[in-house]
């Protein structure tokens, strides 16, 4: 496992995250409807976590909750030991929908979150080396309309990458994305957490892309949502996805998720 | 002739003059000829007649030139039906009151009797449309601005909403001119009364719809640029007003057809100058001519001011040009 400590700064580059027995309930048409029951877990700073469930179990809700965008009901998360209650920069969402501001060029786009920390002075040069990453190095000046819905999914990681985040949170990122692209991005967002060290969220629909992608794998059940299953995946990058450890991870990840017949 | 031997297409050919355009001079050349010959006891028909000639050679050298043109220039040939229409409704116009007295004056007008206006009475028309746009200007930029604040403000703080929706509600569907009585006993001038009405025949639609644009805002938006460590203020700034712009567009459209409506009473019931009073004054005299033209000089302002905040939409919402038609 990876986990480069910076030297320079007091803090590692990745958060550490605690979670600490979070319940959480909307009221949907007057009913109050549980999403999250009790959930408790730790990760360590640099981790790379895959977050798998059935659709509608409460994994975006958990995101919203650490990306301290709403308190939960009940229960506490807090970041390298302080709670959180509001949103900071140091921890940055990718969310499920791009979401891009359609009045705003891609590269303005991208240029959001400096803009919004008075950084883009001295770091506006991160701007087209985050777009050129994600492969938009040519589409700068158009808007987001014009982008393919495959092409916002990346500007919109483009913009988040930029602000050198302590903790990257993903809610499905790649779910638009065609299986090329998608592999390609699994392996340049991999590369960028060895790179950099940040701690890593990671909302998938894919076992293999959680298998592929992370240190560990965390399964929830139906909603109201509870930990199943919390995997390590031993295995050093460069990963093989060809890799028969994965084959045999990958029938036990489908077991818990209720799809052992198929397998 | 030989292949090889000469450039096929060294020496381009002169080129065809626009067809629909040559017609267009033609009609024009013909309505002049009309006009000049049939004798009539009018003034400033041989004005008249010369200033259709003149259309008539413009047309004509223009579809000379005209292939000659680039592109974006040559779209005025399109315009060759429109110009045609021009020349025979003149012609028509101008047989069934100047020609035959078809009908009767002074109810009706002919055109060289409006022209004949144009001629005596520019300057007063001038002073009078400088009067108007500036009345309208000061107006229009003050309930568009306070329109536009408030707007912000009402979508933006749950207390000044819960303060001014009602005070709205109540006072925004009465038409602005019902105001005028007050405004006119309230204020100094009857200048600053009717800025004061047209400012909040304005202010009101920009007011609605900047905070129904406000209050429209996807939630997204927000989680997004806060997640982005934006601060209050840049919430505000990047995305509440941004997002909100085509509708507050909406409202300065809404806002300009109303203050228009009062700018033209204002100026009748109480302001002694601009185009309105001239319609008025005009009416006093029974000067039928003088109100045509004024009329018409009133659509050509009014026209232009709402191409002019086309424009500025078309600058300001560039990003939209594909999200929609307009
Ligand atoms: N703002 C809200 N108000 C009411 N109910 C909500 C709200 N947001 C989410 N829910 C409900 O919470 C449940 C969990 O939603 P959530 O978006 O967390 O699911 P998810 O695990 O991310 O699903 P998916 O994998 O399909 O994205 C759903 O049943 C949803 O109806
Ligand atoms: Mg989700």
């Amino acid at each position: 496992m990876v986990n480069p400590a910076t030297a320079e700064t007091a803090l590692p580059a990745g958060m550490a995250l605690e979670i600490d027995g979070i319940r959480h309930a909307f009221t949907l048409e007057g009913k109050p409807l549980p999403v999250l029951s009790d959930v408790s877990f730790n990760v360590e700073p640099g981790e790379f976590v895959a977050l798998l469930g059935p659709s509608g179990c409460g994994k975006s809700t958990l995101l919203r909750l650490l990306a301290g965008l709403e308190p939960p009901d009940l229960g506490e998360a807090r970041a390298d030991g302080a709670a959180i209650t509001t949103p900071d920069p140091s921890r940055v969402v990718v969310f499920q929908d791009p979401t891009l501001f359609p009045w705003r060029t891609v590269r303005a786009n991208v240029a959001l979150g400096l803009e919004a920390q008075g950084l883009m002075k001295t770091r506006a040069h991160r701007i087209d080396e985050a777009l050129e990453r994600v492969g938009l190095g040519a589409f700068g000046n158009v808007y987001p309309h014009q982008l393919s819905g495959g092409m916002a999914q990346r500007a919109a990681l483009a913009r988040a990458l930029v602000n050198d985040p302590r903790l990257l949170i993903l809610d499905e990122p790649l779910g638009k994305l065609d299986s090329l692209t998608r592999m390609s991005m699994q392996s340049e967002i991999v590369d960028l957490w060895r790179r950099d060290g940040f701690t890593t969220l990671l909302v998938t629909h894919d076992v293999e892309e959680a298998l592929f992608m992370a240190t560990r794998v965390i399964v929830f059940s139906e909603r109201p949502a509870r930990i199943t299953a919390d995997i390590a995946i031993e295995r050093d990058y460069p990963r093989h996805r060809s890799d028969p450890y994965f084959a045999d991870l990958k029938r036990r990840v489908f077991g818990l998720l209720g799809m052992d017949a198929t397998w | 002739m030989s292949d090889s031997a000469l450039p096929r297409y060294a020496f381009a050919a002169p080129q065809r003059p626009w067809p629909g355009v040559l017609l267009a001079a033609a009609v024009w050349a013909a309505a002049g000829a009309l006009i000049r010959i049939w004798p009539d006891e009018a003034d400033f028909t041989r004005l008249l007649s010369t200033i259709v000639f003149g259309i008539a050679v413009a047309l004509s050298l223009l579809a000379a030139a005209g292939p000659y043109l680039p592109e974006r220039a040559a779209k005025v040939r399109f315009a060759a039906p429109w110009a045609i229409a021009l020349a025979v409704a003149l012609a028509a116009w101008e047989v069934i009151t100047a020609k035959t007295g078809y009908l009767p004056r002074p109810f009706f007008v002919p055109p060289q009797e409006l022209l004949g206006v144009f001629v005596d009475d520019w300057a007063k028309l001038f002073e009078c449309v400088a009067h108007s746009v500036l009345l309208l200007a000061s107006g229009y930029a003050l309930g568009s601005t306070l329109g536009f604040l408030t707007g912000l403000a009402l979508g933006w703080s749950k207390a000044v909403g819960y303060w001014g929706h009602p005070i709205l509600r109540l006072i925004g569907p009465l038409p602005a001119t019902a105001w005028l009585p007050i405004a006119f006993f309230m204020f100094p001038t009857s200048w600053s009364a009717a800025v004061f009405l047209i400012a909040l025949a304005s202010g009101l639609p920009v007011a609605i719809l900047t905070w129904s644009g406000v209050s429209s805002v996807g939630g997204a938006y927000y989680d997004i640029a806060r997640t982005l460590g934006g601060s209050p203020r840049f919430l505000v700034l990047k995305v509440t007003i941004p997002a909100a712009m085509p509708n507050v567009f909406v409202g300065l459209f809404m806002g300009l057809s109303a203050s228009f409506a009062v700018l033209v009473v204002a100026e009748m019931m109480g302001v002694k100058a601009g185009l309105g009073w001239y319609l008025q004054w005009a009416q006093g005299w029974a000067a039928y001519g003088n109100m045509y033209a004024a009329l018409g000089v009133m659509a050509v302002m009014c026209s232009s001011l709402v191409t002019l905040l086309f424009q500025v939409r078309g600058r300001l919402l560039a990003w939209q040009k594909g999200l929609l038609r307009w």
